[in-house]
């Protein structure tokens, strides 16, 4: 029995179909990121039905996202930038050209094989999923992302210290780290 | 984490099936935490046009 949410397997199948058709592009593939990923690294039922993902080829993943059935919801103007797919009734937003602002280590970016399906996709690492939290945590306009943070490397106690060392300190302006999370 | 290399791809791809139960019996040693979800208050217009737009489309998540 899967630790997953049937319709996040589903989505994240989806997700992988059109991260294919991207690579056969020789695009790269769009990364996952936001709570989508947490849910990934949890298995909680975090995400709402939106998934986040990065590109820096915005227009050419749109027309992907159309030919795998997606529509722009009517009526909601400039102000949406995301996807929906009605039979499955979820979106896709494209939030920035890359995550956390281009700072993370792309050789972390970690490559999934979903439940179910042979393409792959692409999600931000754990240490980096975690160094975002406590990023918004140091920010404080989200006091309560540190016991994500913490959750998130207790349920992954082989992640990469040095690696997120270093993340959480760039993300939080050198106030926290490992340890911080470690509490 | 448990990695296995693609034949189509040249770096280390994750079984989400073996990721997923890595983490189920991890929450079991640790007493079944789950990660809470977030308050929302913290969302762009897009994101919640967007969210308004799958709950119309009957989305239950």
């Amino acid at each position: 029995m899967s630790a997953y949410r049937p319709e996040f397997e589903a989505a994240l199948r989806l997700f992988a179909r059109v991260s294919e058709a991207m690579h056969q592009r020789d695009l790269p593939r769009p990364i996952l990121v936001g709570g989508a990923a947490a849910e990934l690294y949890s298995t909680s039922a975090l995400t709402t039905g939106d998934f986040d993902l990065c590109t820096p080829y915005q227009a050419e993943l749109e027309s992907e996202l159309r030919a795998f059935g997606f529509v722009r919801p009517s009526g909601t103007g400039a102000l949406l930038k995301g996807w929906i797919h009605p039979q499955l009734r979820l979106g896709f937003e494209v939030v920035a050209d890359a995550p956390m602002d281009g700072s993370i280590d792309n050789a972390h970016i970690r490559l999934v094989q979903p439940i179910g399906e042979s393409a792959l996709f692409r999600v931000i690492s754990v240490e980096d999923l975690i160094a975002d939290r406590m990023g918004q945590y140091s920010s404080g306009t989200a006091r309560d992302r540190i016991d994500q943070a913490r959750l998130l490397l207790q349920l992954h106690p082989d992640a990469d210290l040095e690696y997120l060392e270093r993340r959480v300190r760039a993300e939080s302006g050198g106030d926290y780290g490992v340890a911080d999370v470690q509490g | 984490m448990a990695l296995r290399t693609s034949k189509a791809e040249t770096e280390a791809v994750i079984d989400m099936a073996e990721l997923g139960a890595r983490i189920a019996k991890r929450k079991a040693e640790l007493g079944e935490p789950d990660l809470p979800r977030n308050s929302g208050a913290n969302r762009t217009p897009s994101k919640r046009a967007l969210l308004k737009a799958i709950k119309d489309a009957g989305g239950e998540w």
